[in-house]
Parts: C-alpha cells; sequence; structure tokens
C-alpha cells in the first residue's frame, strides 16, 4: 500500500515537472559562485590579516597590535558569511574544524588566568600551555614542541588526545593570541592582552614572547593555507561545486540543510540560546574580541544570501543570480514569501542587537544574569531563528525534493527504492 | 503546471489519516508522559519541603527522572518556551558548569534560593535533574547544610513549576493544537502533514541523541575511553536512561503509526535487549579492552533503530525528517 502509493506519487511528479523559468542547476550555479567569491573575500582578509601579523611579530607595539586586531574584525566579515556552506556541504563541514572551532580550551596554547582552573574531567590537557613548555606529554607520547610550526598545531594539538576543546588552530586560536582572556566576566570589555606579551628582550611580559609570536605566525599561516584549499573546491572543476551539481536535487536539499541546520542548532541552539540560559560570557561565539554581535549577524546574513542568491562582495561587485527563492516562487508563492519575510525579520533582530552594543550594551552584558532587556534582545533573534526555520521545511515540502531524509541518508541501504 | 502541487497535498491528505495517527500519539503518549513529569516532580519538591536528608529524596528524584526519560525527546512546543528543556536536563555539561554553578551559589550564599521568582534568573547549569544529582549524590555537597537544603528546595520547586507549566500547556491548548494540524485556523501546523513531521523529527532525534551522546560520550575513542562522561553517572542511571529512552521511543512509535513496522519493531526490540544483557550501569566497562565492544555493539543497536524508522516509518507517515537541535556541531 505504502509503496505503490509513493510510486505512483513518483510517476506523477516526473510527468508533471515541465520545464521551470527556472533551472535547479543555475540555482545550484549561483551557490557555488557566491561560495568562490566568499571564500576567495574570506582569504584576501586573511592575507590581510597574516601581513599584519607578521608586522606586530617583527615591530611589536601598540599600533601594530591594533592594526593586527583590526585585520582580524575584517576577515571575520566574509568569513562568517560563509558559515551557511558548512552543514550542507560534507567538505566544507569536515574541513570547518580546522579553522572556525570554537569553543576552545584556550589554557592549551598559552597562560591563562589562575581562576581558570587547570586539566577538567574533560580535558586533561585544559592548561598545558604550549608557548611556555617546549616538550610534553601527549597521550602517552613525548612532543616536542621546542619548534612551534603549523605541523605542530595541527598534526600534533588540534583536537589533541580526540578532546574538541583542544583548539589549536584556525579564527579564534588566533583571536586568543591577539586579546587574549576576556575577564571581565558579563560586564563590557574584550580581552586586554598587550602588545609586550610579543615584545623582545626585557620589554617582553608573560613570557616566552618569541614562542608566542612563532606560534601565532604558524596559526596565521595554517589559516591561509586551509582558506586556499578551500577557495579551490570551489573554483569551476573544485570537488565541492562539482558534488552539488551531479544530483540537483541533492544540491538543492544540501543548501536548505545549510541554511536550516545552521539557524537552529548551531546559531540558535548551541551559540546563542545557550549563552543566556547559561549567563555564561564564555558561550560567547567571538568572547576573546567581544566581536559576537558581527558574528551572529553576518551568519544570519550568510543564510539569507544562500536563499536569494546575492552576495556583495568586499570590493562592492554584486552577484545575483538565480537563486532558491525565485525556485520556490514558481511552484508555491506562499511558501517563498513565507520565508523570505522570516529572513528579513531575523536581520531586524540581528540588527538590534547590533544596535544594542553600538549603545554601549555590550553581547557579554545581555548574557547577565537578571538582565531582562539583554535577554530580550537574543531570545528575540533565536525565535525569529526558529521561526525560519519552520519555513526552511515548508520550501522543503514544496519543492518535493525526494529524498526521505535531509540528511545522514548514506547509511540507509537504498532508502529511495521507495521511489523507484 | 500550477496544479502540481496541489494535486499532490491532495494525494498526501488522503493516503496519511490511514497510517498515522496524531491524536492516538497526543492522547495515549504525550499528555500521560507530561502529566507524569508533572505529577513525580510535585511529588520531589513536596518531600524536599520535609527533608533534605539525600536518602529520603533519591527515590522521588529517581521517579521525577524515570519520568522525563518517557518524553525527553519531545523538544518541541511548551516545553521548549523559556529554554525549559534546557533548564530540566543540562547536559552533556563538557565545561562542568554544573558543580561550578552550585558551588557559586553556596560559597556566597545567594539569597536568590528565597526568592522562587528571582530563581528564574540563576544559570541553567545550576537548575534541574543534572543539579539535584550533584546536590544529592556527589560528595562535595552536604545537601542536609542550611544554605544547600535550601538551595535543594529552590531546585524542586522551580522544577516541579516548569514540569507543571509544562503539562498544563499542553492540556489547555497544545495538544489541539497538535491534534487538528492542518486545520483551518491553525497557523503553527498549516498540514496535518506538518504535525506528523515535527514527532518524526523527534523521534529521530531522540534515537541519535540515544546514540551519539548517552552511549557516544562515555564510548570516547578505542584509545581514550571516556568513563567519566557518562550520563547521570553518579546516580548509576546511566544504563537506565538508554533502556528507557529506547522504550519511550517505541512507544511514540506505536502510538503514532498505525501500520505494520517489522523492522522497526525488531529494531527496537533487539536495542532492548542488548541494553538488557549488560551488567553496569554506568559503563565504566568501556575503558575495558574487549567488553567496550558490548557497549559499541548497543550503539550500533540504537542507529539500527534509527535506520529502520527512517526507511519505515518515514514513508509510512508521508514525511521527511525536519531540522532538530542535535544538527549543529
Amino acid at each position: 500500500m505504502t509503496r505503490l502509493f509513493l510510486a505512483s506519487l513518483a510517476t506523477t511528479a516526473l510527468t508533471a515537472c515541465p520545464a521551470l523559468a527556472v533551472e535547479k542547476s543555475e540555482v545550484i550555479g549561483t551557490y557555488a559562485d557566491i561560495a568562490a567569491a566568499k571564500y576567495a573575500d574570506s582569504l584576501t582578509t586573511a592575507q590581510a590579516l597574516d601581513a599584519a601579523i607578521k608586522a606586530l611579530i617583527a615591530t611589536p607595539s601598540e599600533q601594530t597590535m591594533a592594526d593586527a586586531r583590526t585585520a582580524w574584525i575584517a576577515a571575520r566579515i566574509p568569513y562568517m558569511q560563509t558559515e551557511v556552506y558548512r552543514f550542507g556541504n560534507p567538505i566544507v563541514d569536515d574541513w570547518e574544524g580546522k579553522v572556525n572551532a570554537w569553543p576552545l580550551d584556550e589554557g592549551l596554547i598559552d597562560y591563562v588566568d589562575a581562576a581558570y582552573g587547570g586539566a577538567t574531567d574533560e580535558n586533561a590537557y585544559a592548561a598545558l600551555n604550549v608557548i611556555a613548555n617546549p616538550s610534553f606529554t601527549l597521550s602517552g607520547q613525548t612532543v616536542d614542541a621546542s619548534e612551534i610550526t603549523p605541523d605542530l598545531l595541527e598534526n600534533s594539538l588540534q583536537e589533541a588526545d580526540a578532546v574538541e576543546a583542544n583548539v589549536a588552530t584556525g579564527y579564534h586560536a588566533i583571536e586568543f593570541l591577539l586579546w587574549g582572556q576576556d575577564l571581565n566576566g558579563t560586564d563590557a570589555g574584550a580581552g586586554t592582552r598587550s602588545w609586550t606579551d610579543y615584545a623582545a628582550g626585557d620589554d617582553c611580559t608573560n613570557a616566552n614572547c618569541d614562542r608566542r609570536g612563532d606560534y601565532l605566525n604558524a596559526a596565521s599561516d595554517l589559516l591561509l593555507s586551509d582558506l586556499e584549499w578551500m577557495v579551490a573546491q570551489w573554483a569551476p572543476e573544485g570537488d565541492a561545486r562539482t558534488a552539488l551539481t551531479s544530483d540537483e536535487n541533492a544540491g538543492l536539499t544540501a543548501i536548505l540543510t545549510g541554511m536550516g541546520s545552521l539557524s537552529y542548532g548551531e546559531l540558535a541552539g548551541q551559540r546563542m540560546k545557550l549563552g543566556v540560559l547559561l549567563n555564561d560570557p564564555e558561550e560567547e561565539h567571538d568572547c576573546f574580541s567581544d566581536n559576537t554581535q558581527w558574528s551572529h549577524y553576518y551568519d544570519a546574513l550568510g543564510i539569507q544570501q544562500a536563499y536569494l542568491g546575492e552576495y556583495t562582495r568586499l570590493d562592492g561587485t554584486k552577484i545575483h543570480g538565480a537563486s532558491l527563492s525565485d525556485l520556490v516562487g514558481e511552484v508555491n508563492a506562499p511558501a517563498d514569501a513565507e520565508l523570505r519575510d522570516d529572513l528579513d525579520a531575523t536581520m531586524v533582530e540581528m540588527t538590534q542587537i547590533v544596535d544594542a552594543t553600538k549603545d554601549g550594551m555590550a553581547y557579554d552584558m545581555m548574557l547577565a544574569r537578571g538582565n531582562d532587556t539583554g535577554e530580550e534582545l537574543v531570545m528575540s533573534a533565536v525565535d525569529a531563528l526558529v521561526v525560519q526555520t519552520r519555513a526552511i521545511e515548508r520550501v522543503v515540502t514544496a519543492l518535493d525534493l525526494g529524498g526521505i531524509t535531509l540528511e545522514g541518508s548514506d547509511s540507509l541501504d537504498d532508502p529511495n527504492a521507495v521511489f523507484q | 503546471m500550477k496544479h502540481f502541487p496541489a494535486l499532490i497535498a491532495a494525494l498526501a491528505l488522503t493516503a496519511s489519516p490511514a497510517l498515522a495517527d496524531l491524536a492516538h500519539a497526543v492522547d495515549d503518549y504525550i499528555l500521560p508522559g507530561y502529566a507524569a513529569f508533572a505529577d513525580t516532580t510535585a511529588a520531589l519538591s513536596d518531600a524536599a519541603a520535609d527533608s533534605c536528608e539525600p536518602d529520603t529524596l533519591k527515590s522521588d528524584w529517581n521517579a521525577a527522572f524515570d519520568a522525563w526519560m518517557g518524553v525527553s525527546h519531545l523538544r518541541f512546543g511548551p516545553v521548549e518556551d523559556e529554554g525549559r528543556s534546557v533548564i530540566i536536563a543540562f547536559w552533556p555539561d563538557a565545561k562542568g558548569m554544573t558543580p561550578k554553578g552550585l558551588s557559586r551559589l553556596i560559597a556566597d550564599e545567594d539569597p536568590i534560593v528565597k526568592d522562587p521568582k528571582a530563581f528564574k534568573d540563576v544559570s541553567v547549569a545550576a537548575r534541574g535533574l543534572f543539579a539535584l544529582e550533584f546536590l544529592l549524590y556527589d560528595d562535595q555537597f552536604d545537601a542536609t547544610a542550611p544554605y544547600t537544603c535550601d538551595l535543594v528546595r529552590a531546585v524542586t520547586a522551580d522544577l516541579a513549576d516548569i514540569a507543571g507549566k509544562v503539562s498544563d500547556a499542553w492540556k489547555d491548548g497544545y495538544a489541539e493544537t497538535l491534534r487538528t494540524a492542518g486545520a483551518p485556523g491553525n497557523t503553527t501546523y498549516l498540514t496535518r502533514e506538518e504535525g506528523l513531521q515535527v514527532l518524526y523529527t523527534n523521534l529521530v532525534a531522540g534515537l541519535e541523541f540515544t546514540a551519539n551522546e548517552r552511549l557516544g560520550r562515555p564510548l570516547g575513542t578505542f584509545d581514550s575511553p571516556r568513563p567519566n562522561r557518562a550520563e547521570a553517572r553518579r546516580s548509576e542511571r546511566s544504563l537506565r536512561n538508554v533502556t528507557l529512552s529506547i522504550n519511550a521511543l517505541q512507544n511514540l512509535t506505536d502510538t503514532l503509526v498505525d501500520a505494520p513496522l517489522p523492522a522497526t519493531d525488531a529494531a527496537f526490540a533487539a536495542a532492548a535487549s542488548t541494553a538488557a544483557e549488560l551488567n553496569d550501569p554506568t559503563f565504566d566497562m568501556v575503558s575495558d579492552v574487549s567488553d567496550r565492544l558490548k557497549v559499541e555493539i548497543l550503539q550500533q543497536k540504537v542507529k539500527a533503530a534509527e535506520v529502520a524508522v527512517l526507511s519505515e516509518v518515514g514513508p509510512a507517515l508521508g514525511v521527511s525528517k525536519g531540522f532538530n537541535a542535535g544538527d549543529g556541531d
């Protein structure tokens, strides 16, 4: 009975589906072109960050430190807009941990405040402090860290001891080395690491300035090579692009999976709601730099861009092509209108959070116990993300992409058998 | 061309009622589940008002946790308002925030425990079932000490209040909202399929949570097993929670689907019997080179149940899985 019904439905679908004005292949093409542009912009800004970091290490000063921080903030803008590519594209998701893993036990990398504590039940290396220790034991192996190299970070330290909080590479490791811990709790203020943490000779504060510089340099080199690799994946014959185009319905499902998973489980749940519920400023995504409001904002903007098929590049060039919105508008205009409205509403909420920080309420403060205004700001954005997730599910249904599951169907014997 | 989606919708509407029973799931699974959780947490709070002696409270706390396991995987509707599901069961706690949060309240003798309304502002890490587990089972806390006893009372009262609100919200409206999915005027569930989809999504997510978190966290890797990460290990409920979650998810499936599900039934039965054969309430055996295989097999059985559900229940209901809270990292 079930099989017959589904089989007849599938047949109906095949015969009833004439050429749409918008081709699925064009929608996927726009999505991939925007990915290529966003990762290229991420690389450009990471190159500027790398130059600023090398200047800081070569000539440490208040100014070179400030320049490096400014470059990091700028580098986050295009990168956060790429996060919508993560959950739908295995090539991105498998790689992402190297560049944006979070949260981290920063004591793995460098000195921390006494209140941070030491090793924990969860992580024996939470306070390893690689910068201060040229040799140490990790999971029973002696590690020679006399030279701090990209290889050491990537192959020995990253996720050491199979603990995800051992983040040795990526934006947040660099962020920690530029700002240091934010010790202000739920009060305003970011980390206050001094440029003298990179100073030579007697000016060096907190010891091991050379090794700290080596670490920062190695992390920056890795970020560049990782981003270069990802740019290549989205080139005309790149693997990320061809993975999407080989099966158009799977490609569209990937776009929607990325939008929905980032909206709901990741951004609304892990990054925003949990911080409010825990009153914990360490739950801020960019906690060292106090840049969290912008990272949330650009995450949400990326989701909207993925649906509308548009992106404005760093140099002002506008990319705009056939979009999911166009496609959905043809088969179910109300579902398209609902999602567009919901995406707009989310951006209004995100803008309010950003505006509040400009008016003096830092994102940390919004998480404070008893700050009803802050809680309202964050939770309104969470609610808007939840609402837009429902609309994304409706779009999935409207497009009738033929799959049983949105993700993880690889483990099924042959889920599509019933549709054939 | 414009008629195409309407045609599918029409076909779907005529086909699914024969296979799915939304009202049965609401009336015979969800409502009694939340009522039991409200009743047991109220009993726990009453008992704490009389005594903070852990040996007196443990049975009431366990009864409340058992009731929670019946509905813990339902992550939509009233239990998601105001972060309630996270407050009720804050786990996993990778940063050890529950003991830290409790210790801070106790060290400060924070008067917030005397004000039930203000207590709603306390971090979720120091509230709910897992905060109580620390207070009742962990040696670093003495539940009978005067301030700690006030804290136990505040947490139990808060938990009972939340459980009561969730149960009432379902009885007083949300049950009808879900039952009447797709009816004119229902703005939450625009179609009957949306109502079925939310239960189906939570069913699959529940199986994933048990496989990946309840079993996956203590398993860790072969070289680094993590018995200290087992859920509720202090109260030795780790295996019990796995067993209860398998039972609850099977009950949800049974009430929701009115069609033979031979593969799903067999997979649930296999997972339940594998769990019944483990004689280790806290999964300490994951550290033993040969015994850990038994826990790995249980995890595989739960994953096999998920595969069976995906291939059998989804088609029977005519819906695909939506997004869930576990979709992120």
